[in-house]
């Protein structure tokens, strides 16, 4: 299962190069699905491919080297409830996280949604969510 | 072999007519013939649950003490036409809320009518003898008004065009969002389960025609608007009660950066009266085709890419230019299955009887464009020739002294072949004092917004709008440029229609 992580950076520490230093070290995949940086630091959000308790040691690194993290329990949300399965989304989503079912639902594959929220205004009774954090 | 209507319905009476659904007659057809399904079925149908604009509501609210005669109406925010005596009203699905914009409009508030909740009545009146009342707020749900039918002046196109975009930018429109550079494709209608094109020659189809309609039993009344049956874009006046209606087949619906619309859920029973409409009902996804349409041409007749079947729209993916591109359905083929199945249940459980057409719906007319008596004008017609423009070797410098002499604010880059490669402005000029750079080619911004010499106006205007821009440079379709055009010069025409 992969855990996705948002790592908070302060502009110190955005300085140095703590993510690359923890994929050596481990050896973990792990994939950028969304980074932000400014004068004042940033955040990526990482997707980490691995067994819970090598995932887990990736973590405590993160907070060892003095990078906040949150992990991301659901970050975007089809409201099954208002969706009826028009099918806007589909063609905008990068990723193929939408996708429509053999009986033409629409299926939400969390773990290849990268957030970049492009289907979620053209959603026409405003099904999808993107919460923020 | 001929059957008749009324012969169709003892058989539903007494229990054994045969109903499927339109995607059901496929097979059907397609392994015993129209003959053989034209002997054994009765019934096919159909269905489609799509974004229909033209669509609204008549209300009448009854009369208020002392008495009103409703010369505007807002219903929650949206305007309602009330132009049609004292308290009754039309709310069409398109118009947007005064307050909340795009969000919410007609299409909202009939969803919310048919979900039982209140809404807020605004009304004003220039007061008569009769009707002495100038102002009335109050709150209606449905069960307070004396009718609420819904009245669609075209529902249900037989199929309609497929979308792309070949600009580079993002474009909103009333076919969904289209991504850049072909970047995806939309499209609209049941395929298959299309209702017109399930008896495209209208040999069951007319006046008086029961309907699914909403997920209440409504007519067909008239042909609808914009009816083009020899283009195979067919459609139907539909009329129903909305206080039956389930809102689970009435959704408000905004699609961003258009407005707002109401997706109807609508299904047509086709009679097998004779072969030809089994034959018409076994239509398969694979034989209906549509075109391939580029709305990033903002003209009525809008360049077709390539035509494009059913079959490979709801397979997801198109081919255009060698690339596979993503599709998206913007109507519910779930529901629309969902739809064409209760239909067929109401049928099997007789709930609902077939009717006989009292006239049948044209077959030839034809969908004219608007009379238009001034021709819009385009880029050409108003932009200036003699342009002054630069190489991207040329020297800063020069291009500064450019500007200290000319009131204009935009230079142009042109190659020795006269072909448009970038854009300075006077800003970039400034920008540029001091930091070493010396050539055109330095500092020129390469990615320009241009507008073509036949684009009409009214789409520059939007473009310098969205873009924050004063000016375009004009090209050709091969990239030279044969002009500028700048807010001032739309201006000046402005000025002159208001004279």
């Amino acid at each position: 299962m992969t855990k996705k992580v948002l790592l908070k950076y302060s502009a110190e520490k955005a300085k140095k190069p703590i993510l690359a230093l923890i994929i050596k070290e481990t050896g973990t995949l792990m994939n950028i699905l969304h980074a932000k940086f400014d004068a004042e630091g940033g955040e990526i959000l990482l997707a980490i491919d691995a067994p819970d308790a090598e995932a887990k040691r990736a973590i405590e690194l993160f907070e060892q080297n003095g990078i906040e993290t949150k992990e991301l329990k659901r970050a975007i949300q089809l409201d099954e409830e208002k969706c009826f399965d028009c099918g806007a989304c589909l063609s905008l989503c990068p990723t193929g996280a939408l996708r429509l079912t053999d009986d033409y639902s629409i299926e939400l594959d969390e773990d290849k949604c990268i957030y970049c929220e492009i289907c979620v205004p053209s959603c026409p009774v405003r099904a999808l969510e993107i919460s923020k954090f | 072999m001929n059957k008749s209507v009324a012969a169709i319905n003892d058989r539903i009476k007494r229990g054994d007519a045969v109903v499927v659904t339109a995607e059901e007659m496929v097979e059907i057809v397609r392994e015993r013939g129209e003959v053989e399904a034209a002997k054994e079925v009765d019934v096919v149908a159909t269905g489609t649950f799509g974004a229909m604009c033209s669509s609204g509501a008549w209300l009448n609210f009854g009369h208020a003490d002392p008495p009103i005669k409703m010369q505007r109406l807002w219903l929650n925010d949206v305007e309602a036409y009330s132009g049609v005596a004292a308290v009754d009203a039309y709310i069409g699905a398109t118009q947007l809320s005064e307050t909340r914009g795009f969000e919410y409009g007609g299409g909202h508030v009939i969803e919310d009518l048919v979900r039982g909740q209140e809404i807020e009545v605004k009304a004003i009146a220039y007061g008569t003898d009769c009707y002495p009342r100038k102002e009335l707020e109050t709150t209606v749900t449905k069960d307070d008004l004396n009718q609420a039918v819904l009245c669609n002046p075209r529902n249900a196109y037989q199929r309609y065009v497929a979308a792309t975009n070949s600009r580079d930018e993002t474009i909103y429109t009333y076919m969904g969002t289209l991504l850049p550079n072909y970047g995806n494709v939309t499209y609209s209608g049941s395929g298959a389960l299309s209702p017109l094109h399930n008896d495209p020659n209208y040999e069951t189809i007319g006046v008086g025609t029961r309907i699914f309609l909403g997920g209440a039993q409504g007519y067909i009344f008239w042909e609808g608007t914009q009816h083009a049956p020899t283009k195979a874009m067919g459609t139907i006046m539909t009329i129903g009660d909305l206080k039956e209606m389930d809102a689970r087949y009435i959704r408000g619906a905004t699609i961003e950066g258009y407005g707002t619309s109401l997706y109807v859920g609508l299904g047509i029973p086709i009679p097998i009266i004779n072969e030809r409409v089994a034959k018409t009902t076994g239509i398969s996804d694979e034989e209906i085709r549509t075109n391939l349409t580029d709305y990033g041409v903002p003209r009525r007749e809008r360049p077709i890419l390539r035509e494009v079947t059913y079959a490979e729209l709801k397979s997801g993916r198109v081919e255009v230019g060698g690339k596979e591109i993503p599709v998206s359905p913007l109507s519910s083929l779930k529901q629309a299955r969902e739809i064409a199945g209760t239909l067929k249940k109401w049928i099997e459980d007789k709930k609902f009887f077939l009717t006989q057409t009292v006239e049948g719906l044209s077959t030839d007319q034809v969908f004219q464009p608007m009379r238009q008596i001034t021709a819009a004008p385009v880029a050409k017609d108003l932009m200036t020739r003699e342009v002054v423009t630069a190489k991207p070797s040329d020297s800063i410098t020069s291009a500064a002294k450019i500007f200290s002499k000319q009131n204009f604010d935009h230079l142009p880059i042109v190659d020795e072949k006269g072909k448009l490669v970038g854009i300075v402005t006077s800003w970039d000029i400034a920008v540029a004092v001091g930091t070493g750079k010396r050539r055109l080619s330095e500092i020129l911004t390469s990615k320009v917004i241009v507008a073509s010499e036949n684009e009409p106006i009214d789409a520059i205007a939007r473009k310098l709008e969205t873009h924050g821009i004063s000016g375009v440079p004009v090209v050709s379709t091969g990239g030279e440029l044969r002009g500028i055009l700048t807010s001032e010069d739309i201006s000046k025409l402005i000025g002159r229609r208001r004279r």
